[in-house]
């Protein structure tokens, strides 16, 4: 528990607990956020960020302990009395009406109206773009969310929190889905509100960003505080040690360079206005990262390999044979494994069990006359929670109560039952805290060790360094370079200028 | 760079499913004119143009506010039944009662059945489609249980609802401008009108920002209810009577008609304009069917593949 005396705090917990049936979310959690910092907020999956967040915005009431906003004990009953009080919250998920306006969206429930009860579009068309004006961004206030950029979007978001004047704007891991130029202008706008005063409450798994925007933070495990600390007194190793309670000598596997025969070439792939005449190779014993900015083509590519997405011309030769892949059946029968970025809408199927979730793709294996033999199922399942540690009740449990590591290692297990030889994964930690990423590194390791080759899309280039053997980048749908770290390792530098190319031109898309 | 946002918008208007409407409808008026000699008569103009919309018309616009909320309504057809048998039996009992008096019976229990079906789907959490199904049946039981067949005798000065007209202008014409305007109004430029797009688009944002969930498509279904009811009202008064099978095919009508005008089935998108117009693409095309003497079973069949098409159509825009 904190013994900081913090009088000036504009918000602050004391003591506050969560209870779940069955579970304490939350234990005896105190934190100050001071006016006008940026306060960031780390801590592994289930430590009790999101809890946290709940409450502060009056999703869920805390069982015990209380809340002092502006010098006053508080009670938010629900998330419109928080808002009401100066303390919005932008969701992980955004909370857009995607067929809305934009300014529909902004006033959303508290629409401004004539005394004759009609809606007063003029004042509020004049609310929002003051309020765009102010944190310095043009937007066509007429437009529909679902035609906006990501980066857009979430600056809807915070124009609609501001317009309630929010004197505290948390922020749920606002960078899962921007560019690194999106992060940028995202960066400029929180610090544009904090000059204005407000506090901005920041949670990440991303501790780079968190050492570039916060002013201090705020580590959670297990439901607790661990400890708060100015980001200018501390360092990256430091807070993982904070947040995971050992010492991360090695955050990535060593690379055990055995390099073999070439499992996958690539070469002539065209598919217009997207990919230009791509041509690399993949070898047994090798992760080879790919890296790239969003728009640069990387997941077309992928996709055209598997056969999802269909190129204008592609030569593929899959262990020295020519494939062609028409659809993601000749994929899978090429002994290629897929996970995709999004796993919850590509990746798990939510409601079913994670036995099904495992077997769903080889569950041709378990047939005799046609009846599924239960008992193997059940085998094979355990076999693989216990061999890739799956955190699991029992194998009945439904897959989307499990935490996002333990459905990435559900996903990992649900290929490896078809043994593949080459799998692509895309942003194989993408939310998934930092314990769980290196038991993934870990698994990759020992899948390419065992003679296997992976392909990896990352948007992370920490762990495109730390995890590839090689990395190739992409810009606008070309290959700008393919780099081997068996000599040297890449810098982030190194890539980022591949990435952007030598002109560091910066094209807003407009379409 | 293209066009400004604004010449976009309009022209993304034009294409989207609202404004393709008319577009059909008037192709589908010459299609009409060229296949029937008819068709052009002025009694079957005024027939397709001025008496069926009315009645379906104000289902459809129930209908709309119902599935703009995210919801479905199949139990219209048999609740129209029930409301024409119960005036026509009361106004057989006691035909003296006063016509206003009867209207706002009507009205009152249009939406309470709208109520009812609200409760159902929204207090006690079964889906919309199952709950109103159900309620189709107990509808149409209690219709046919109270009136076993169709009965007249309903006096003028109800009937004056579909037969009078103010300075040539027909009565029900009026009434049911009045109607659309009040419906557009209260759709696109009210408060609750955003709520009801927004409870159907998305109801999880919709909660985050604290509407009420709940009560809004509550509301949306008694809204619902009291149209139905505008509509029995209009058919009672233009039939003289009613009877237990009068609103057979409604329920299908209205859905076809809002889905042909762009009201999205999965809620959140669509207007009463769009609505308006997919009742006349409907109005027409059964009208050609008649007069090219179509076996019924025929028509059936085709009011089917319609309703599958415009549905298939929507999904595609959508995806």
């Amino acid at each position: 528990m904190s013994t900081e005396i913090t009088p000036d705090a504009i918000l602050e917990l004391k003591g506050i607990s969560m209870s779940f049936p069955g579970v304490k979310a939350l234990n005896d959690v105190s934190i100050a956020f001071l006016p006008g910092e940026v306060h960031a907020l780390v801590g592994e999956n289930g430590a009790g960020k999101s809890t946290m967040m709940k409450i502060l915005s009056g999703v869920y009431q805390a069982t015990e302990g209380s809340l002092v906003f502006k010098g006053e004990p508080v009670l938010f009953k629900n998330p419109q009395q928080a808002q009401t009080a100066g303390i919005s919250i932008i969701f992980q998920e955004f909370s857009l009406i995607k067929n809305f306006t934009v300014i529909e969206n902004v006033f959303l429930n508290r629409e401004h109206t004539h005394p004759l009860g009609f809606l007063d579009r003029k004042k509020e068309r004049q609310v929002a773009l003051d309020l765009l004006k102010e944190i310095g961004f043009e937007l066509d206030v007429d437009a529909r969310i679902e035609d906006l950029t990501v980066v857009q979007q979430q600056v809807v978001e915070i124009v609609k929190a501001l317009s309630v004047t929010a004197s505290v704007l948390i922020m749920d891991e606002p960078s899962a889905v921007l560019t690194d130029k999106e992060l940028k202008r995202l960066f400029e706008i929180i610090r544009t509100l904090k000059n204005r005063g407000v506090t901005v409450i920041y949670i990440s798994h991303m501790l780079e960003e968190v050492f570039e925007i916060a002013d201090r933070v705020t580590v959670m495990k297990d439901g607790q505080v661990v400890g708060t600390k100015n980001t200018c007194d501390t360092d990256k190793p430091n807070l993982i040690r904070m947040m995971v309670g050992r010492e991360i000598t090695a955050y990535y596997p060593e690379r055990t360079s055995t390099r073999g025969k070439k499992l996958l070439e690539v070469k002539n792939l065209t598919k217009k206005k997207a990919l230009e005449n791509i041509a690399f190779d993949l070898h047994e014993g090798e992760v080879l990262g790919i890296a790239g900015l969003a728009d640069s083509g990387r997941n077309t590519m992928v996709h055209c390999i598997l056969g999802i997405d269909s190129a204008d011309s592609c030569d593929l030769q899959v262990e020295g044979k020519p494939a062609a892949m028409r659809s993601i059946h000749d994929a899978i029968a090429g002994r290629i494994g897929f996970i995709s970025e999004d796993r919850k809408n590509f990746g798990i199927f939510g409601p079913m069990t994670v036995k099904d979730n495992i077997t769903i793709v080889d569950l041709h294996s378990f047939l005799r006359l046609g009846f599924i033999r239960r008992k193997k199922e059940k085998t094979a399942t355990t076999d693989q929670i216990l061999q890739l540690r799956i955190k699991v009740s029992n194998m009945f449990q439904r897959a989307d109560t499990l935490s996002g590591g333990n459905q990435q290692k559900m996903l990992l297990s649900r290929w490896l039952l078809k043994r593949p030889r080459i799998f692509i994964i895309c942003e194989p930690t993408r939310g998934i805290d930092v314990g769980a990423k290196m038991e993934i590194y870990r698994i990759m390791r020992d899948l390419v060790s065992a003679g296997n080759g992976i392909i990896m899309i990352s948007s992370e280039l920490p762990e495109v360094i730390g995890v590839s053997d090689r990395i190739m980048v992409m810009k606008s749908g070309r290959v700008a370079g393919i780099i081997d770290q068996a000599s040297e390792r890449a810098s982030e530098e190194q890539i980022m200028s591949m990435a952007v190319g030598h002109r560091f031109s910066i094209t807003e898309e407009e379409k | 760079m293209s066009s400004p946002p604004k010449t976009r918008r309009i022209l993304k208007g034009l294409i989207a499913p609202e404004g393709l409407v008319w577009i059909i409808l008037a192709a589908l008026i010459v299609v009409s004119i060229f296949a029937s000699d008819l068709f052009l008569r002025p009694n079957n103009l005024q027939n397709v143009f001025l008496v069926q919309p009315v009645g379906r018309g104000l289902a459809a616009l129930g209908q709309a506010m119902i599935v703009i909320a995210g919801g479905i309504d199949l139990s219209v057809g048999s609740m129209i039944s029930l409301l024409t048998s119960l005036a026509a039996g009361i106004f057989q009992q006691h035909p003296g009662l006063s016509p206003i008096l009867i209207v706002l019976l009507l009205v009152a229990l249009g939406a309470a059945m709208g109520a009812i079906n609200g409760f159902i789907v929204v207090y006690m959490r079964v889906a919309p489609f199952m709950a109103t199904l159900a309620m189709m049946l107990v509808y149409q039981g209690m219709a046919l249980f109270y009136a076993k067949r169709t009965m007249g005798g309903v006096p003028k000065g109800f009937r004056v609802i579909a037969d009078g007209d103010i300075l040539g202008i027909p009565l029900p014409i009026i009434l049911f401008i009045c109607v659309i305007v009040f419906c557009w109004l209260l759709l696109g430029k009210t408060r609750f009108g955003k709520h009801l797009y927004a409870v159907g688009a998305d109801s999880t944002v919709s909660a985050l920002s604290g509407i009420n969930v709940k009560r809004t498509r509550f509301l949306a279904y008694l809204l619902g209810g009291i149209l139905f009811s505008l509509s029995a009202i209009f058919l009672t008064a233009r039939m003289g009577g009613g009877g237990p099978k009068v609103g057979v095919g409604y329920e299908l009508d209205s859905i076809t008609a809002i889905v042909i005008g762009g009201v999205a089935l999965s809620g959140g998108a669509g207007n009463v304009f769009g609505a308006f117009g997919g009742v006349l693409i409907i109005g027409v095309f059964y009208n050609l069917m008649n007069l090219l003497s179509m076996n019924s079973f025929l028509q059936t069949l085709l009011k089917g593949l319609v309703l599958i098409l415009a549905v298939a159509f929507t999904f595609k825009k959508k995806k």
